[in-house]
């Protein structure tokens, strides 16, 4: 507990530019999360439709596809993809990235973590989604086939809207699950916060003083846990908003669905 | 094909190790996180404001801290500090204090989704709090767990990869398949290999807690 709390542990924050160098770390983290949340999403719901499809080949691939990529660790897929990626593409993402791009992401490493932490994250939230989408109640679809709907034209303007508001609680929990799974990126050698952590403890980095581990992990934890209370707040929110927009009263949620986020 | 056979059947022991590692570490870490799991669950009940919000705090901190940031403080963090503390405990208790967060939410729910009229009934029947509990709460209560627990327990066995990998270095499944493919340049087999034995073991739980389900369903 002394040890803990001594001042002279923590005289690193506030020397030179340690505090600023771990926060700059942090910073690439949540560019990171940020792209993986927005494709996760969109491929996400990609998989879901697939999965739904009525012609059965499309449904089964897809469903195998998101077993598979749900059911290993997200670690094996990062590691696998860093080592088995053909060097032509971090070379051809360098090329693309356009210049404005945060200087974290220039990196062609950064190609393997994102396309992990997508093809992991896609698989789970299309599992959600589909569960949203089948909580609803059967007469949905019909009664909106039956006004004339097409299939794509129900799922658009009926079912979608009201599945996806019941995912919306459990779609948060895995977006901070996502949040917290950027650290392991660390393991593909990106500049980001655990390797500038690491960096600061090592031998005096910046003005001589060393840096404690412990204190060190410590902040970067308290950072990731203000960042993600703020998330869940920002989702109930919404879900307070929503409620009140659409007057349909309490959002009901899908059992089941929020322990799919760990 | 001959290479994806014999990188299996060459490495058989190693692999068994790693497949035997993960293993243990997955149950010894679930014990953890179901003991702590439940007091914290019992903290957030209490009828005690203090214990609430330590309860509260606690599943806070521990559901928004990564897992990774956990094991760099529990196991290089008190080393520096001085506290002799081994891989396999670090990564143990890092992994279970972690899940047990997830476990303590799962049970409160659990709890939670039984009516209140359930512990007025057995009152009124002459049950002491004790039996209404034993008896008319929890049984009703474990139902509505399982599912829970069992995604709990697969999340788990995906996250013990990252202990190995992570500074700790244990010998799972992941690290067996990393050593496996540096000795022989045989990166696709081996990381197959360890695909295979992580979908097994997801497999093996995804059945066992459908198994469960139907067993304690209600029949109406």
């Amino acid at each position: 507990m002394t040890y803990l709390f001594d001042p002279d542990n923590w005289e690193w924050v506030i020397t030179q530019n340690n505090f600023r160098f771990i926060l700059e770390g942090f910073l690439v983290n949540l560019e990171i999360a940020i792209i993986a949340m927005v494709l996760s999403l969109i491929v996400g719901l990609a998989l879901a439709l697939a999965r739904l499809a009525p012609w059965k080949p499309v449904s089964i691939a897809a469903g195998t596809w998101i077993d598979v990529f749900r059911n290993l660790p997200l670690i094996f897929i990062i590691l696998y993809l860093s080592l088995t990626i053909p060097g032509a593409w971090p070379d051809a993402y360098e090329d693309a990235i356009p210049g404005w791009f945060p200087e974290g992401l220039q990196s062609g490493r950064v190609l393997a973590a994102i396309i992990g932490l997508v093809l992991y994250n896609s698989a789970v939230l299309a599992e959600i989604m589909r569960a949203g989408i089948l909580s609803l109640d059967r007469g949905q679809n019909e009664a909106a086939r039956a006004l004339g709907m097409s299939y794509r034209q129900s799922m658009r303007r009926v079912v979608l809207p009201q599945g996806l508001r019941r995912m919306v609680p459990a779609t948060v929990s895995q977006l901070i699950t996502l949040n917290k799974d950027t650290t392991l990126v660390s393991i593909v050698a990106i500049q980001e916060v655990m390797r500038h952590g690491r960096i600061v403890t090592g031998a005096n980095f910046f003005g001589g003083v060393q840096a404690p581990v412990l204190q060190v992990f410590l902040l970067i934890g308290f950072m990731f846990i203000v960042v993600n209370l703020l998330l869940s707040r920002l989702s109930r929110r919404l879900e307070i908003r929503e409620s009140k927009r659409t007057a349909v009263g309490r959002v009901k949620r899908v059992r089941g669905l929020e322990e799919q986020a760990i | 094909m001959d290479g994806l056979i014999s990188v299996l059947t060459d490495n058989f022991d190693e692999w068994l190790a790693g497949f035997w590692v993960t293993l243990r570490i997955v149950v010894i870490a679930f014990a953890i996180a179901m003991v702590v799991g439940t007091l914290v669950a019992a903290f957030r009940i209490a009828p005690n404001k203090l214990l609430q919000r330590l309860g509260g705090i606690y599943v806070e901190t521990f559901r928004n801290i990564p897992l990774l940031v956990l094991l760099f403080i529990s196991f290089a963090g008190f080393r520096r500090a001085g506290l002799d503390i081994g891989p396999w405990e670090a990564g143990i208790a890092s992994l279970g204090l972690y899940t047990a967060a997830y476990v303590a939410e799962a049970l409160r729910s659990g709890v939670f989704s039984v009516s209140k009229g359930q512990i007025e009934a057995a009152l009124s029947l002459g049950y002491t709090y004790g039996q209404a509990m034993r008896r008319v709460v929890f049984p009703q209560a474990f139902r509505t767990v399982i599912s829970p627990l069992g995604s709990l327990i697969i999340a788990m066995i995906k996250n013990s990869a990252i202990i190995g990998v992570s500074l700790l270095a244990l010998d799972d499944l992941l690290k067996t398949a990393r050593v496996i493919s540096a000795r022989g340049f045989q990166t696709d087999e081996a990381f197959f290999w360890a695909a295979m034995g992580y979908l097994t073991l997801t497999g093996l739980a995804t059945f066992t807690i459908r198994v469960l389900e139907k067993r304690y369903a209600i029949h109406r």
